[in-house]
C-alpha cells in the first residue's frame, strides 16, 4: 500500500525571497517546480550551486515555507510535524553538538524522536556499526574528521528507520574512500526499501546510484526522468570486446563499412577507467596487502 | 489508497501533535550537557566560588556587621552569576544552533518550535538552579561556621567580663539572628525567577537577533532599565500631562520591560527583615506572567522563521 502513495510529492512549488521591504524587490530561488520522488526509490536533484536544490530541500522539510505551491511527504503536508515521523536529513558539512560523543549524539536524536530504553540502545549499535564507527562512539564529534562527522550525520539520519532520506550534498569534502562507503550506504538504503532524495552536483555519484533524475537550473525544472532513458544516445550503440584480436577488429569495420548508409565506427578505442576508480583500486590494493602482512 | 496512506501516516505521527514533555527534557539535558562542557561555565563559577571566599574574609567589624556583610556579598555574588548567566548563555544558544546548523537537524526530527525554545530555557535554568544551589550549600556551611563561632567567642568574651546571663542572651541573639535562616532560602528563589524571567526575555531577543551579541547588550539594557523602571516611570507620569496616550505608553512599556525590582524584597531576608508572603506569591505570579509572555513572543517570531 505504501508504494501507493509517493515519498515526496511537490506540486507547482515558488519560492520567493525578498530582498528589500519594496514589494517588486525579490529574488525567485524556485519557480513553478514539480516532482514526484517515488517511494523506495533514489532520486537525485542535480544543479549547480544557487539552482535553487537546497531551498526545495529545505521545504521538504518544512524548515521554509513555500511562497505558493505544496510539499507533501508521504501524503502528509512538509509544515506539519508529523511528516518528520519519516524523515531522516543529513545537512551539507553536518555540524551536530561538538561536546558530545557519538553515541551521546545518537541517543540525543534518537530520544527526540521518542524513542529510548532497549530499542534505542540495540538502533545505536547497529548503526555504528553499519557507518563503521564502533571504535569511535565514545570519541567526542569535536575529534571527528570530516568523513567520520559524514557518517554520524548518517548515523542520526537513519535512527528512527525512517522511510525518506535527504541527503543534501552527502559526499561533498569527503575524500574518495569516504564517499564510496556513502554510496554504497544509499545504495544498501534502496535495498532496504527505503526512499532517497539526493541534492548534488557531483553528477557522476548521481549517475551511480540514483534511478529518477531531475536537472534544475535557476530554480526551475529544465529535464527530468529516468537516468538510463535521460543519459543514453538513442541513435548510438557501443560495444565492448575483451580480447579482441586486430583481425576480427578489421573484420567487424569492414562489416560497418559494407552495411553503407549512415552507419558508420564514430570511436574505436580502449575504454578508459575514471581517476577516481583507479585511486580507489590502489587504496584497496595497498590495504588488502597491508592487511596480509 | 493514497489516502489510506497518507491516513496512516498521521496516525503514525499523531503522536508527536502534542508537546511532548519528553522531547522538551531531551533539549533541556542536550542544552545542560551543552553550558556543563562550556569553559565559560567554568570561568563564571570559579568567579562566582572566589566572590563568596572573599566575602568570608576577616573584617574589623562586630560579629553581627560581618555576618550581615558576608550575607549581602554571598547574595550579590549569587545574584551577579544568575542574571548574568541568564543573558549570556541564553544569547548564544539559539545562534550557534543556526549558524552550525545543528538546528536543522533538530527541526528535521518531529520536533515542535515551542518544543525547541522551551528546552533551551528550561536547559539554562537548570544550570542555573545547580550553580545557586551548590552556591547556597556552599554559603551555608560558612555563614553557619561563622555564626557557631562568633556566637561562641562573644559568649566566652562576656562571660568572663561578668556581664548578666540576660544581656548575654541578647548579645548572642544578635549574632544567631544575622546566622542561616530559612528565609534565606526564599532569596534564592527570588534571584531564581528573576534568572528565569532575564533568560525568557533573552530567548524572545535571541530569536530574531542577528547575532549573540546584540542579544546580550539589549538583554543587558533591559536589564538596566527594568530594574529602575518603576522610578522611571513615576518620573515620567509625574513630569508629563497625565494624556491618555502617555497614559498608554506607560502600560505598553510596563508590559514589555518587566520590573525586576519585584525580586528586590531577597535583599531585606538577606538583611535579616521578615518576608511578607504576599510579596513572595505576587514574585512567582509575576515571574510566571513574564516567562509565559515572553516565550509566547519568542514563539511568534521563531513559529514562522525560516533556516
Amino acid at each position: 500500500m505504501s508504494e501507493a502513495v509517493p515519498a515526496v510529492e511537490i506540486k507547482n512549488l515558488t519560492k520567493v525571497f525578498p530582498v528589500s521591504f519594496r514589494k517588486e524587490n525579490y529574488v525567485v530561488a524556485v519557480d513553478n517546480l514539480s516532482f514526484t520522488v517515488g517511494a523506495g526509490e533514489v532520486y537525485g536533484l542535480i544543479g549547480p550551486n544557487g539552482s535553487g536544490k537546497s531551498t526545495t530541500m529545505k521545504v521538504a522539510l518544512g524548515l521554509m515555507a513555500p511562497s505558493s505551491g505544496s510539499t507533501k511527504v508521504f501524503g502528509v503536508d512538509s509544515r506539519d510535524v508529523r511528516a518528520r515521523n519519516d524523515i531522516g536529513f543529513l545537512p551539507e558539512n553536518p555540524y551536530f553538538y561538538k561536546h558530545l560523543s557519538g553515541v551521546e549524539t545518537l541517543k540525543f536524536y534518537g530520544k527526540l524522536c521518542g524513542m529510548g530504553g532497549r530499542e534505542l540502545k540495540d538502533r545505536i549499535a547497529e548503526l555504528l556499526d553499519m557507518v563503521g564507527l564502533v571504535d569511535a562512539k565514545d570519541r567526542r564529534l569535536g575529534g571527528y574528521s570530516k568523513g567520520m562527522l559524514q557518517r554520524i550525520g548518517l548515523a542520526q539520519a537513519l535512527i528512527q528507520r525512517p522511510r525518506l532520506v535527504i541527503l543534501d550534498e552527502p559526499t561533498a569534502g569527503v575524500d574518495p574512500v569516504g564517499s564510496r562507503e556513502i554510496r554504497d550506504l544509499v545504495i544498501k538504503l534502496k535495498d532496504d526499501g527505503i526512499s532517497v532524495f539526493l541534492c548534488s552536483h557531483l553528477l557522476e555519484q548521481v549517475q551511480e546510484v540514483c534511478d529518477e533524475v531531475g536537472i534544475i537550473f535557476e530554480g526551475r525544472m529544465r529535464r527530468e526522468g529516468n537516468l538510463d532513458d535521460l543519459i543514453s544516445i538513442d541513435e548510438q550503440t557501443s560495444l565492448v570486446l575483451e580480447n579482441a584480436s586486430p583481425d576480427l577488429m578489421r573484420k567487424i569495420t569492414e562489416l560497418v563499412e559494407k552495411e553503407g548508409g549512415n552507419t558508420k565506427i564514430i570511436e574505436q578505442g580502449k575504454p578508459r577507467t575514471t581517476l577516481e576508480r583507479l585511486f580507489l583500486q590502489i587504496a584497496t590494493n595497498t590495504k588488502n596487502a597491508k592487511s596480509k602482512d | 489508497m493514497a489516502t489510506d496512506d497518507a491516513t496512516q501516516a498521521q496516525q503514525l505521527g499523531g503522536r508527536n501533535w502534542m508537546i511532548s514533555g519528553s522531547r522538551i527534557w531531551t533539549i533541556a539535558r542536550g542544552t545542560l550537557t551543552q553550558l556543563i562542557r562550556m569553559k565559560t561555565f567554568y570561568f563564571l563559577i570559579a568567579i562566582a566560588f572566589l566572590l563568596v571566599i572573599v566575602g568570608n574574609l576577616n573584617l574589623q567589624a562586630s560579629a553581627a556587621s560581618q555576618l550581615s556583610m558576608i550575607k549581602k556579598v554571598s547574595f550579590g555574588t549569587m545574584d551577579l552569576f544568575a542574571w548574568l548567566f541568564a543573558i549570556v548563555a541564553t544569547a548564544v544558544l539559539i545562534p550557534r544552533d543556526i549558524e552550525d546548523r545543528t538546528l536543522y537537524t533538530i527541526l528535521s526530527k518531529p520536533v515542535l518550535r515551542i518544543e525547541y525554545l522551551l528546552g533551551k530555557l528550561v536547559g539554562v535554568l537548570l544550570v542555573i538552579a545547580i550553580a545557586l544551589i551548590g552556591m547556597f550549600i556552599v554559603f551555608s556551611l560558612i555563614i553557619h561556621a561563622r555564626t557557631v563561632a562568633f556566637a561562641g567567642a562573644e559568649l566566652e568574651y562576656l562571660k568572663g567580663a561578668g556581664k548578666p546571663a540576660a544581656d548575654i542572651q541578647l548579645e548572642v541573639n544578635a549574632i544567631t539572628s544575622q546566622g542561616l535562616r530559612p528565609a534565606l532560602g526564599i532569596a534564592v528563589l527570588a534571584i531564581f525567577l528573576k534568572s528565569a524571567v532575564v533568560a525568557s526575555v533573552t530567548i524572545f531577543l535571541s530569536t530574531f537577533a542577528s547575532s549573540s551579541l546584540f542579544s546580550i547588550i539589549i538583554g543587558m539594557i533591559l536589564y538596566l532599565v527594568g530594574n529602575a523602571r518603576e522610578m522611571a516611570m513615576s518620573f515620567w507620569e509625574y513630569e508629563s500631562d497625565g494624556s491618555m496616550a502617555v497614559a498608554l505608553i506607560s502600560k505598553v512599556f510596563k508590559i514589555l520591560i518587566p520590573d525586576y525590582q519585584l525580586f528586590s524584597f531577597a535583599e531585606g531576608i538577606v538583611l535579616g527583615e521578615k518576608i511578607l508572603p504576599h510579596l513572595v506569591w505576587s514574585m512567582a505570579g509575576m515571574s510566571i506572567f513574564y516567562a509565559g509572555f515572553f516565550i509566547a513572543l519568542a514563539l511568534l517570531v521563531f513559529y514562522d522563521k525560516e533556516f
